[in-house]
């Protein structure tokens, strides 16, 4: 199934000193045919590349999409690469691992070890997390790692090309306003 | 998922200008399976913004000096350029087409009903400026603000007392230019020059002629009463309908060029398959009308179809009318352009300047004909880096027009104190067919105007082409045309676990903490 329905959604992350609101885009699946707009690239000061823990092919993706990332994106951006799908794997964390004990290695569809994952993440300096969408394990501490990791000073300057040297806080009074604020407070999820 | 062979496509739409974009838009609720295409590798066809690698390859693509070519652009050189390794090319969006969008245009109305709005950032157009050459050699030119709104007419110290009074009274004019009584003024003279009726009926004198003239935004010099009018009223009527200070805005990040990525992204979204770099090698004719259309990718894949739409920015009409367009990338923030003129007005990130005829002349001491424009975009409009702006010039493509934009662009300098040129882009775009046309479910949207603002009449094939696709025929269908509810509300409502999925950007606003 892909993903048409998830666009856009705002996420709430609190850490002790400050709390962080997400934009998040989903890139709708025009990563399908590596036919990103640059509008995802200049907007971010993080990306989350996932893939499937049962399909090795899947990390081969995502490894060209962190390179595509390093090439395209603001050099400052925090890349987190994610193995999903951990509830199918039996040795999976606190969450999967609970609720089956008889299970086996029949139960175990992992095909892509932590280790090799883990290693490929130190090298190129990226965030690394194995989680389940499906129980929710790990999602949060992605979301709270992400948010630790964006330095301070990038967080209130604006966007894009040059954003590291500051037009900090220009944005917002130079910004044409067509029809109300952009995301309505009302309208913020938070899974966090 | 299907492969792309298997599946029976309701619409193929190849090409993501903005036309073919704002169509994948208006059918992304609509249930239809979409592929959308270019031959491209990036987004927006000739609305695209480019950076200065994709600008290079750009280039050498439509370097051919022939209008007849297999594009609506030709001549294109790269008259100024560093070391490639001097600056950052991702760093710089040039925009192909930049047009700006009136505040009152119905593109910016569908983007707020179609909900794509919330993820553009409009920046406002501030002033006009007309340019005056220095007759003495020794004094550098200048560049004149004009007043354009009543209060602006009153406040300027730039304009005698009486010329004053005949510049306000016809701007009055023009507020109400199609009352009864106003309209008798000017339907006699509709197809006469606009300048010789400003003479005529206002007394306006040559340096408010260009003043108003400025404000047409044409070509053409002798643009007449009937269209110029037009313009100004839509210009005049423009203003502050979003805050004060300002008549039209301009998408961040390249203009037309964003409104077209978040267009395909709307259509994406919407489940719409999306695949650059691959065109179309080949329409098969069909056996019965009935058939749907087999379309050969130059990918080599077999897709079919439905309906197929196709733009024309390949198919130039022959010996059309065609501009000459510069663009260049200076080392200034230009600052002195950009300021604030109105109270409470937001900063603004594009000022347009005005060249009357004449003024601008080249090295061989040959004078302009017709009028040259520029449009100055400061670094916030995400074009190039902090500390450059990027100015865009246009005028009437004619055999000097090359060396009157040199000349225009290096006159420019001289009154904005000296900034050194970091780079200099040359090309000509010819007009392509201007209406829609369709052959069955063959349908080719018309190429994108020449105009210096976005114009209104090219979302009606858009809309055309949505009703030809969604069989239109029942009465209340266009009261659905480009109005969605917001996409967010429904995503929120799975809220019970963060959805993972293959690849997430995320961006913190600026109000974060
Ligand atoms: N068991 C299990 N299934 C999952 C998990 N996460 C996602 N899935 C399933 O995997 C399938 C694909 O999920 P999506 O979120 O649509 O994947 P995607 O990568 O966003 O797909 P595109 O948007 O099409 O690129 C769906 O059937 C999900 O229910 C998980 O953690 N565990
Ligand atoms: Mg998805």
């Amino acid at each position: 199934m892909a993903t048409y329905e998830a666009a856009f959604l705002t996420q709430k992350c609190n850490l002790p000193t400050r709390t962080i609101k997400f934009e998040i885009w989903d890139t709708a699946g025009q990563e399908r045919f590596a036919s990103l707009a640059p509008m995802y690239y200049r907007n971010a000061q993080a990306a989350l590349v996932v893939y499937d823990l049962t399909k090795p092919t899947s990390l081969i993706k995502a490894k060209h999409w962190v390179a595509e990332l390093q090439r395209q994106a603001s050099p400052g951006i925090v890349i987190a690469l994610v193995g999903n799908k951990l509830d199918l794997c039996s040795d999976a964390g606190a969450d999967a691992g609970d609720d089956e004990d008889g299970s086996g290695d029949s139960g175990d569809a992992r095909k892509v070890p932590t280790e090799e994952s883990k290693a490929y993440a130190e090298e190129e300096g990226l965030l690394f997390f194995e989680t389940s969408a499906k129980t929710g394990h790990n999602v949060s501490d992605v979301f709270t790692a992400i948010a630790n990791a964006i330095p301070e000073t990038s967080l209130k300057s604006a966007r894009g090309p040059g954003a590291a040297s500051g037009a900090a806080g220009r944005n917002e009074e130079q910004r044409v306003n067509l029809g109300g604020p952009r995301n309505a407070d009302s309208k913020e999820g938070c899974a966090c | 998922m299907e492969s792309l062979s298997d599946t029976l496509w309701d619409v193929v739409i190849c090409g993501t200008g903005l036309q073919q974009s704002l169509l994948a838009l208006s059918l992304s609720r609509s249930g239809k399976k979409i592929l959308h295409i270019d031959p491209k590798e990036y987004y927006g066809g000739p609305d695209a913004a480019l950076s200065l690698e994709e600008a290079q390859r750009w280039q050498a693509e439509h370097a051919s000096a022939s209008a007849t070519a297999s594009s609506i652009f030709n001549s294109a050189t790269i008259l100024q350029s560093p070391e490639p390794a001097n600056l950052p090319s991702r760093s710089y969006s040039l925009a192909l087409s930049t047009q700006i969008i009136h505040t009152r245009s119905a593109l910016l109305s569908q983007l707020v009903s179609s909900r794509a709005y919330r993820q553009i950032e409009f920046l406002s157009v501030g002033s006009f400026y007309v340019f005056k050459p220095s007759s003495d050699a020794q004094i550098p030119p200048t560049l004149s603000r004009i007043p354009s709104t009543r209060e602006d007419v009153f406040s300027t110290t730039a304009i005698p007392a009486r010329a004053k009074r005949s510049l306000m009274k016809f701007l009055k004019f023009v507020l109400d230019y199609d009352s009864e009584s106003n309209a008798e003024v000017w339907r006699s003279h509709a197809d006469e020059p606009l300048t010789t009726f400003l003479a005529s009926q206002f007394s306006l004198d040559n340096e408010l002629q260009a003043y108003v003239l400025a404000l047409t935004m044409s070509l053409d010099q002798n643009v007449v009463t009937r269209d110029g009018l037009a313009v100004i009223n839509r210009h005049l009527t423009s203003m502050g309908v979003f805050g004060p200070g300002f008549a039209a805005v301009y998408p961040k990040w390249g203009g037309l060029s964003e409104v077209a990525q978040v267009a395909c992204r709307a259509g994406a979204v919407g489940g719409g398959i999306y695949i650059l770099g691959t065109g179309i090698e080949k329409v098969v004719d069909q056996a019965e009308v009935d058939e749907p259309v087999e379309v050969v990718l130059s990918s080599g894949t077999t897709v079919k179809t439905t309906w197929l739409v196709l733009g024309t920015e390949d198919q130039p009409e022959a010996g059309a009318e065609q501009i000459s367009r510069l663009v260049a990338v200076v080392t200034s923030p230009l600052a002195s352009l950009f300021e604030v003129s109105v109270e409470a007005a937001p900063a603004p990130a594009v000022a347009v300047i005005a060249y009357p005829p004449g003024s601008v002349i080249t090295k061989d001491g040959i004078a302009s004909e017709q009028p040259v424009y520029v449009y100055a975009h400061s670094s916030d409009t995400g074009e190039c880096p902090i500390g450059q702006s990027v100015l865009y010039f246009t005028t009437r493509t004619c055999p000097l027009a090359k060396a009157l934009l040199e000349a225009a662009l290096e006159s420019l300098l001289t009154a904005l104190e000296s900034p050194q040129c970091l780079y200099q882009l040359y090309y000509q775009q010819s007009h392509g067919s201007t209406s829609i046309q369709s052959k069955g479910t063959l349908v080719h949207l018309p190429a994108p105007s020449l105009n210096l603002a976005f114009d209104d009449s090219t979302l009606e094939s858009i809309h055309e082409a949505w009703k030809m696709v969604m069989d239109g025929k029942r009465e209340d269908i266009d009261e659905e045309y480009m109005v969605f509810a917001d996409r967010e509300g429904e995503i929120l409502a799975i809220k019970s676990k963060a959805r993972v999925c293959t690849t997430h950007f995320i961006s913190i606003p600026s109000d974060a903490a």
